[in-house]
């Protein structure tokens, strides 16, 4: 069966790496972009089941990603959890408005990311982290 | 002086004709171009003020609609930065002082004083006015500032500390092979620091929003013992470590309050925590909550610890930014000593009051007051004193059955929106959006009492409706049914005031709504609807005054 692929986009090689090690280990695919042009070029290319999405890139930040996804008819559908170290205060109702299915400040608890990633992918079968039987 | 200072617009607010022309003419003696304009009441005084912004203002105090400190209250409330000057038949020191401390630029005696006098009097109200308004300005400026800064800056810091945490977290969880106990244990230090660290930045956040008026309390109706249960289980394993007993009691059948629930954890989580840290092992902390004593609309919720207690000096300034009691070893003073400030400032926002009570070395209890949710409280704008609502009222209800799994943070932003795009929707000053609910089943519920005849009810309808729809991400998250229920006007000839009918009908309305959801028996007092309800059936029936 195919692996769940996530797209992991920041510009931060440390983050990726050790977020690409977390989610392997739970057994996603996953891809990686570092800015906000190849962010939409990879998810053309990968069409991934979730992205997980950075505020501050280059080329383009979050904000400018998440608005050509919702504006994509073919991209729009793919839910976008942001993970940033950016103040909540000011980001979080702006990141949900712009589309976001969830917000989560860096470090993010790895018990909750994952538990949202799990519901955001499998919506009817919460928390099992099974993929959805066909 | 004159000639180059008061050249301006003059508002002279003076029933008295004979005061009136005195005054003109000795601000004509004083200068050549100035306007002087005069009204006879407070009220033409402030409608004046509306229309053209005067340099100054001159107030007798006794006036036909106002007398005495009312009048300068009212005007100052109406054009806060308007430089007031008051004249006064009387000559009252303790009047004038208040006056002046109150906000008035200065305090006159009618007969006593000459042109030059006055003129001086009001060149030097302009300049503190003026200079008073630039000090508050910088004073915003410089929190904006700070705000923006540790904002920044905090980003800045997070990001290294990500990275810690993210590769800490991974050696622990052996996803990069198998771990020796002995450097398992050193790991976890270097996470518990990395954690701290993280908490004091956020403490430093939320400490400066504070000071800014910034710090966000989205009021609930809950269940304190629900908050009470989880921040005590959430610490259970800290206080097991040190050894120290952590023991609650929650009186039984205590009212709902209305409170944040996040924010009241977090005021909980801080003070248990900073009881632990003072207490030594062997000894415990206790967390009671029950009616407050002294004014039975708050519940009162106190954290005993059996620590080294607080001396009598520091009990005032153990609230301070940036406290840190003297005496105590290296290892309690873990953090930036604002934990109690931000509680504190969270528990104003409550509309509650915090102390702490102590003998040194016996102890210390931490007491905080939250106040109950009273929907009569809620609702009382509504009702004007004949004990009427003048338009017909709709109570609309949103019934939201969330997509996801319960119990992830995520479901607090989840609420939020909900309400921020329902606030959204209404009319702040007309209309009331009751606390959110969660219903047993998990369903969130929120409703409006909103003004509206039938057919403005159909637009408001389509309006909250549209909006939700319109975010597709709420769509994903929360599935949403909207109902509207009108709600019949107050029966004059009644017993019952009419603050106590709405409430019976909303009541009524809620109770209808709210049982079908899931099927459950009414009976079965969980959900914080059928709380609320059996209050409502418990409560006295309450005068409308």
């Amino acid at each position: 069966m195919e692996l769940p692929k996530i797209l992991i986009v920041d510009d931060d090689p440390e983050l990726r790496r050790g977020l690409n090690l977390r989610l392997r280990a739970n057994h996603y695919d996953t891809a990686y972009a570092t800015d906000g042009v190849s962010a939409m070029a990879m998810a053309q290319k990968e069409k991934p089941d979730l992205i997980i999405l950075d505020i501050g890139l280059p080329a383009g930040d979050g904000y400018v990603v998440l608005d050509r996804l919702q504006e994509n008819a073919s991209l729009s559908c793919i839910p976008v959890i942001v993970l940033t170290a950016r103040d909540p205060q000011y980001n979080r109702e702006r990141i949900l408005k712009a589309g976001a299915t969830a917000f989560f400040q860096k470090p993010a608890d790895n018990f909750e990311l994952l538990g949202a990633i799990r519901s955001v992918l499998n919506p009817r079968w919460p928390g099992t982290g099974m993929p959805q039987p066909s | 002086m004159m000639d180059r200072n008061t050249t301006g617009h003059v508002l002279l607010i003076e029933d008295n004709p004979g005061d009136a022309d005195l005054i003109r003419l000795r601000l004509v003696e004083a200068s050549s171009d100035l306007e002087v304009s005069c009204v006879n009441r407070l009220s033409s005084g402030i409608e004046s003020l509306a229309q053209k912004t005067p340099s100054v203002v001159l107030l007798d105090l006794n006036l036909p609609d106002s007398h005495g400190a009312d009048t300068y209250r009212s005007l100052l409330k109406k054009a806060p930065t308007v430089p007031i000057v008051v004249l006064s038949g009387l000559e009252d020191e303790l009047l004038a002082t208040k006056a002046v401390h109150q906000g008035v630029q200065d305090y006159l005696v009618k007969g006593k004083f000459d042109s030059k006098q006055l003129a001086r009097a009001i060149h030097y109200a302009i300049e503190r006015q003026a200079l008073l308004i630039s000090l508050d300005m910088s004073r915003k400026q410089q929190l904006q500032f700070k705000d923006e800064f540790l904002s920044h800056v905090s980003h800045e810091l997070r990001t290294p500390l990500t990275s810690i945490h993210q590769f800490v977290t991974i050696l622990l969880d052996g996803l990069a092979g198998n771990i020796p106990a002995e450097q398992r244990e050193h790991l976890g230090t270097v996470l518990g620091s990395t954690n701290q660290l993280l908490a004091m930045i956020d403490d430093l956040l939320e400490a400066t929003r504070a000071e800014s008026g910034k710090l966000r309390v989205e009021l609930r109706c809950i269940s304190i013992g629900d908050t009470v249960i989880q921040a005590v289980t959430m610490l259970r394993a800290a206080a097991n470590e040190k050894q120290i007993r952590l023991e609650m009691t929650v009186d039984n059948g205590l009212p709902l309050v209305s409170a944040d629930p996040e924010r009241v954890l977090q005021i909980l989580l801080n003070l248990i925590d900073n009881s632990l840290k003072f207490t030594p092992a062997g000894g415990s902390v206790a967390v009671n909550a029950c009616l407050s004593p002294q004014d039975p609309t708050y519940v009162c919720i106190s954290v005993t610890d059996t620590g080294r207690g607080v001396s009598p000096e520091s009990k005032h300034l153990i609230f301070e930014r940036l406290y840190q009691d003297p005496n105590s070893s290296s290892n309690s003073r873990k953090g930036l000593g604002l934990g109690l400030y931000i509680v504190q400032e969270l528990v104003r926002l409550h509309g509650g009051r915090i102390w702490v009570e102590s003998q040194p070395g016996h102890g210390s209890v931490f007491s905080f007051t939250l106040p109950l949710f009273s929907l009569s409280k809620l609702l009382a704008p509504i009702v004007n004193s004949q004990g009427k609502w003048p338009d017909p009222l709709v109570l609309i209800t949103i019934e939201g059955t969330p997509r996801l799994q319960p119990g992830l943070p995520r479901r607090a932003n989840l609420r939020l929106q909900c309400m921020d795009i329902l606030r959204s929707c209404v009319s702040p000053d007309k209309d009331i959006v009751l606390p959110a609910l969660t219903g047993e089943d998990g369903s969130e519920i929120f409703m409006v009492v909103a003004t509206a005849d039938e057919r403005a009810t159909d637009i408001l309808l389509k309006r909250i409706t549209g909006q939700f729809q319109r975010s597709a991400e709420l769509q994903s998250r929360i599935e949403i049914r909207v109902s509207a229920h009108h709600l019949r006007p107050p029966q004059p000839n009644s017993d019952v005031p009419a603050l106590a009918q709405l409430e019976q009908q909303l009541a009524e309305v809620i109770n209808r709504v709210s049982i079908p959801v899931r099927g459950q028996q009414p009976s079965s007092p969980n959900s914080e609807f059928d709380l609320i309800l059996s209050k409502l059936a418990d409560a006295p029936v309450r005068n409308s005054n």
